[in-house]
């Protein structure tokens, strides 16, 4: 008899918890379902993201939240599918009940759930898609871009390019969206800021192609003045470490996206080529100003390592959406997107915008050489260049224009 | 050298032998796939992990002996015989009992142990990219052919080939190990039948070619980054050269191995731009005139 009380209790108890909780969690959180790869080499960037992601969250949060609120996340691994990231999302709205998306490394998934977005009348972060289709062709009022994207690398790093004495380009890369996307827009935006310059040849290899070496010996054996090597992933590390085996490096200055970035340049320690031309959003070191030591510092105490530029997407997603749902007055989506558009905050690397018209966030971009330092163990980018936002975002009118 | 260059131009001799270097490091994954699949029966889609696993160790053993060069010639002993390790435990443990299943379900099981390995290295090693440096002697290039460089570790490759090749010839053929193996890849009910212990037999050819995978993977992992899904990316073109030479036959992995890696490397030479398919394109010819392969399939 005490037993079965007992139980019945316990279960009434436990049925309860159920029925308390979600009530709860509607009332007092603002939900952020994330949709990333956490599974493969897309991890190296992906963590990042969430990590910078978690941080500035927890400030918020101890912070008393957003108008009384605390934001809470949930995460979902679309292991670089974008079905399954398309149904994750669809799962995190439709169950989860949550008020914003964000994620993805995987532009094909940060499409599927824009359009899905779009329908759902849901904000949509994107934190590290490349693909300039996200604002322009396929863009609509629900997403936000939060890193750079192909149009805007190519057009930084043209201008930067333009300024140098070479003529004869030779253009390779990554078999794949990213990069043709990427060499094109650095092409036609190259050609127009200096119409001499001459095209000496292509080639494309695979994406996830082990051996450079043929692809190198042929082009070595082409002479051109300059290669722009339009790689993605692994194969960043791949393409320097067969410049350096074939002397690449010595010959023919190249220039790669994200070459001078730490997560290329680390794993290389001393052995990584020097003299590489790149383009990266972000550094540890670089700008040396107090804001940025102390968003390093921060970083390092929480979770032992460097940040690299997902750290830094990741970190002011979760500051415009605190403070875009603050000057709005209350959680809600429309009220966010009004708020957003336009807005300012300070970031590690100073005063960084969304841009009104396309919720593109206006955020720095740095031209620099891989070059060695005595205070670290693995080379940095040297002569680095800011370029400010202004001059290497495509216009307004060339995004909308664009958009269907 | 000046009379030869007038018959074969200096660039393509250069194309020539680097294809031939990442002729090796194809030819010794594969050799190890196709030695499973003809002896074993078993397609080992996991063949591709545990390359990756031998990289990943060389990048450990590499780093705990103090990053130097020597760390690489120690990585080279010790990481193929982790790796080696590691197969020996999943044959005992898990492929031993299954030998008599069909090939589909065997083809399942090794992808699944392909997931497995995957999220395996990710704990350990984590997502980061890691990077072997190349071995000190072995740094830098040489001109070469007509004043073009040629890197020096590719030359070493072209060295390690043929030494794998040879001792793969004399295992298979000079020792009873081999001629048993060779004879249970034909019949392996005669082979039980006249009194030889079969299971310990594919026991040994299973580590044997699990080692090949991890010899191949620290060889190559001095030329790229140590990432996940390197896994992947090998294991289609070594199932794609083993087709083409003949399931199950060494020497087929080696004409496949030639054949993939010099049409990739020629074949970036006559048209860059659309070099990726002419390794594809060659299979799809020898396919179409060979069904079973270049050489006599042991199936």
């Amino acid at each position: 008899m005490k037993k079965s009380v007992l139980l019945s209790m316990s279960l009434l108890l436990f049925v309860g918890l159920f029925m308390v909780c979600p009530l709860t969690y509607a009332q007092n959180t603002i939900k952020v379902g994330i949709v990333d790869t956490y599974t493969g080499p897309a991890t190296t960037f992906t963590m990042d993201v969430l990590d910078g992601f978690k941080l500035a969250v927890n400030e918020i949060n101890a912070k008393g939240g957003v108008l009384g609120k605390k934001i809470e996340y949930t995460t979902r691994d679309e292991k670089f599918k974008p079905d399954i990231g398309l149904a994750m999302a669809k799962e995190l709205v439709l169950k989860e009940k949550v008020d914003i998306l964000m994620g993805t490394i995987n532009s094909a998934t940060a499409l599927a759930i824009s359009d899905f977005a779009k329908k759902e009348k849901l904000p949509f972060f994107v934190t590290f898609s490349k693909s300039e289709k996200i604002i322009g062709e396929k863009g609509h009022p629900y997403i936000f871009n939060m890193n750079e994207n192909t149009a805007m690398v190519g057009k930084a790093a043209a201008v930067a390019l333009a300024k140098k004495p070479y003529i004869k380009y030779w253009i390779a890369g990554d078999d794949y969206e990213y990069g043709h996307a990427i060499a094109n827009s650095l092409w036609n935006n190259l050609k127009k800021l200096k119409p001499q310059v001459q095209k000496a040849g292509e080639s494309w290899w695979k994406v996830g192609e082990a051996d450079f070496t043929p692809y190198i010996t042929q082009i070595l054996a082409a002479k051109p003045d300059f290669i722009i090597a339009a790689t993605g992933g692994a194969g960043m590390v791949n393409f320097q470490k067969a410049a350096k085996a074939t002397g690449l490096s010595q010959k023919i200055p190249f220039y790669q996206h994200t070459a001078i970035e730490l997560s290329v340049l680390k794993p290389q320690g001393q052995n990584a080529p020097e003299g590489v031309f790149g383009t990266a959003n972000y550094f540890f070191y670089y700008p040396d100003t107090p804001s940025n030591r102390a968003f390093v510092d921060e970083f390092k105490r929480a979770y032992n390592r460097e940040p690299r530029i997902g750290a830094l997407s990741g970190y002011m997603t979760a500051r415009f959406i605190a403070a875009g749902y603050k000057k709005a007055g209350k959680i809600d989506t429309e009220g966010l997107i009004k708020a957003l558009e336009g807005m300012s905050l300070d970031s590690p690397v100073g005063p960084m915008a969304i841009r009104g018209c396309d919720h593109q966030l206006e955020l720095p971009m740095y031209f620099g050489v891989t070059t060695k330092n005595p205070k670290y163990d693995f080379l940095v980018a040297g002569d680095v260049q800011a370029i400010q936002a202004k001059d290497y975002m495509p216009t307004c009118d060339e995004v909308l224009r664009v958009r269907k | 050298m000046e009379a030869v260059y007038s018959i074969i131009p200096a660039g393509v001799l250069s194309q020539v032998f680097v294809g031939l270097s990442r002729t090796t490091i194809l030819f010794i994954v594969a050799s190890g796939l196709t030695l499973i699949l003809g002896v074993l029966r078993i397609p080992n889609v996991a063949h591709g992990s545990l390359y990756m696993i031998g990289a990943f160790t060389a990048f450990t053993v590499t780093k705990l002996s103090g990053g130097g060069s020597a760390g690489f010639w120690i990585a080279l002993v010790i990481a193929p015989l982790i790796v080696a390790l590691i197969s020996l435990i999943a044959e005992r443990g898990m492929f031993q009992f299954l030998y008599e299943r069909e090939h589909l379900m065997l083809l399942l099981l090794t992808f699944a142990f392909s997931l497995v390995f995957g999220d395996l290295v990710k704990l350990v090693w984590g997502g980061e990219y890691k990077s072997v440096p190349v071995p000190h002697i072995f740094q830098g290039f040489v001109p070469l052919f007509g004043g073009l460089p040629f890197p020096l570790y590719n030359l070493f490759l072209l060295l390690a080939g043929p030494v794998v090749a040879i001792l793969l010839y004399l295992l298979t053929n000079k020792t009873k190990m081999g001629k048993i193996a060779r004879a249970a890849a034909v019949d392996r009910e005669m082979v039980g039948a006249v009194g030889i212990n079969v299971s310990r037999v594919f026991a040994t050819v299973f580590v044997i070619g699990c080692y090949l995978a991890g010899l191949g993977g620290v060889l190559v992992a001095p030329t790229v980054s140590v990432t996940l899904g390197m896994d992947h990316n090998l294991i289609i073109e070594a199932f794609l050269i083993v087709i083409m030479g003949g399931l199950g036959n060494i020497w087929g992995a080696l004409l496949g191995a030639l054949i993939f890696g010099l049409t990739q490397s020629l074949g970036i030479l006559i048209w860059p731009k659309f070099g990726i398919i002419f390794p594809y394109l060659a299979v799809v010819v020898v396919l179409l005139f060979r069904p079973t392969g270049l050489l006599k399939s042991t199936w």
